[in-house]
């Protein structure tokens, strides 16, 4: 047995867990920062990323050191990879999430209150919620029949983005309502790369569980019906 | 949430066996005993010409026993015994008029230890030349053998020297030029470079992926890096423990290197190359 090799690889497994349960907590508190309009809690999600970004370097480094020194051979081969790809998966998530919150902090002063916009992104914020837990679980259970039901979850969150956009037109002219609905649609479009990643991380467990490499969703082939 | 199973859009097939090239070795069910007790059991693959195939495995797995029936070593083990069919180029190795010297002069074998004749560099080139009646042109021969063999620049001023003045990892690059010299089609190596340092070894690598394209290479080796390095195939040995209680040794899988190494098919293969046993 290599027994230090395989300690270390469940030990960065582990840490990969909780940077996923560190994510889910920031896209909540981006989520409620964004429906009560509230700046402090926005800092709390720029400040949460700090220790994401944290995570992620550790874990990076850890593969960089598993790698350099073990050669991993084929299933450790592919955790290690499916490690290294899914952390940068969380870590964009992550990222998404701080954008949503200087967004929300812009927003406070124009004086617009969309509450149909709202209202769906927060439904899209509970769905990638639910897809990242999927994901994690999938991950957790190497269960690649799980990982692969990302992608009609997913679809659920595309449309409701398209119909961000006649939330927006249907917020009126003035100027105010106008920008107000171009950040929105740019926070709409943030929350739906967040489950874009997801589905990401989905393929990594795909790969994990069948040595297969594939693509869940392909941008230039148009969306199923 | 949907039911539907979502199909993948874009799909990278996982690596493959290479095309199948001429086949050198076609070994079907191939069993080896010691004794009326044995040691490998049932053996079957084809191994392909101008392709390093390595042989993989825990220790009396039977690798080096199935590398010696490819050219009837076993044949000078006392009480050995070689079942099931064994063909080389077409015809049967084992058959009745197949002459094992000839065999040995085809397929020859670098051994585990550096094992040079107390000779000198160019008597221990020239000695098989001279038994098999190859003495034309002994001296080109001869250097010829050494090129091949990646050592003629650092004896080429010392030929008549004694071998055994030679450094580990030079003994072993003679030891190949003197079973290449022959003018084989196949080179059996038993762990090769397992006495050797490591850039010595990494000569050894490098002049076998030179070596292939000229010859056949089996190698049998427990350095699984040095077979994912220099092995286009790979076969994994086991050992199976029978009713009795006897253990012998199988053939688990073989397949390309990279699938061995990235997505083997079986768990005990996985098991194996990843260090994690049952």
């Amino acid at each position: 047995m290599r027994a230090s090799f395989h300690g270390e690889l469940d030990e960065l497994e582990a840490a990969l867990q909780e940077e996923g349960a560190l994510v889910l907590r920031v896209l909540r508190t981006a989520l409620n920062a964004l429906a009560r309009g509230d700046g402090e809690l926005a800092d709390e999600v720029i400040g949460f990323d700090d220790e994401i970004d944290r995570r992620y370097l550790r874990i990076e480094q850890g593969v960089q050191s598993l790698l350099a020194r073990q050669t991993p051979v084929a299933g450790d081969l592919r955790l290690v990879l499916a490690v290294l790809r899914i952390n940068l998966h969380l870590e964009r998530m992550a990222d998404y999430c701080v954008t949503v919150a200087k967004l929300t902090q812009l927003m406070g002063g124009l004086g617009v209150s969309g509450d149909a916009i709202l209202s769906s992104l927060e439904d899209m914020g509970q769905r990638c919620e639910q897809m990242i837990r999927v994901a994690l679980d999938a991950f957790a259970g190497r269960d690649a029949e799980k990982a692969r039901s990302l992608n009609d979850l997913d679809e659920l969150i595309d449309r409701a983005n398209r119909r961000a956009i006649e939330d927006v037109l249907s917020l009126g002219d003035s100027p105010e309502e106008r920008e107000y609905g171009l950040r929105m649609l740019v926070i709409s479009r943030c929350v739906e790369r967040i489950g874009d990643h997801a589905v990401d991380i989905g393929e990594q467990v795909a790969y994990l569980v069948t040595g297969e490499l594939l693509e869940l969703t392909d941008a230039s082939h148009p969306a199923r019906a | 949430m949907s039911t539907v199973r979502a199909q993948p859009v874009v799909r990278v097939a996982p690596p493959q066996a290479p095309v199948a090239r001429e086949t050198v070795f076609s070994v079907d069910g191939l069993s080896v005993f010691y004794g009326g007790t044995p040691a490998l059991r049932d053996v079957s693959l084809d191994l392909h010409a101008n392709a390093i195939t390595a042989l993989i495995g825990p220790s009396g797995c039977g690798k080096s026993t199935f590398l010696r029936c490819l050219n009837r070593m076993n044949d000078l083990v006392p009480g050995a015994r070689v079942e099931g069919r064994l063909l080389y180029h077409g015809i049967d190795l084992y058959g009745p008029d197949v002459d094992p010297i000839e065999v040995r002069r085809r397929i020859g074998m670098v051994f585990q230890r550096p094992n040079p004749f107390p000779k000198s560099i160019y008597d221990n080139v020239a000695f098989g030349l001279r038994i098999l009646g190859m003495k034309d042109d002994l001296d080109g021969r001869v250097e010829q053998a050494l090129r091949r063999a990646a050592i003629w620049d650092e004896v080429k001023h010392r030929l008549g020297r004694s071998a055994l003045g030679l450094s580990g990892g030079q003994q072993q690059r003679l030891c190949i030029a003197r079973a290449i010299a022959v003018e084989p089609d196949v080179i059996l190596l038993d762990e090769p470079a397992s006495a050797l340092d490591p850039i010595s070894t990494q000569a050894i690598e490098d002049l076998m992926q030179e070596l292939r394209r000229d010859y056949t290479l089996v190698i049998v080796t427990h350095n699984m890096q040095q077979a994912a390095r220099v092995a286009e195939m790979t076969a994994f040995f086991s050992l199976e423990v029978g009713a009795d209680g006897s253990r012998h040794g199988i053939l688990v899988e073989y397949d390309s290197t990279e699938r061995i190494f990235t997505q083997p098919a079986d768990e005990r293969t996985e098991g194996y190359v990843t260090g994690r046993f049952g």
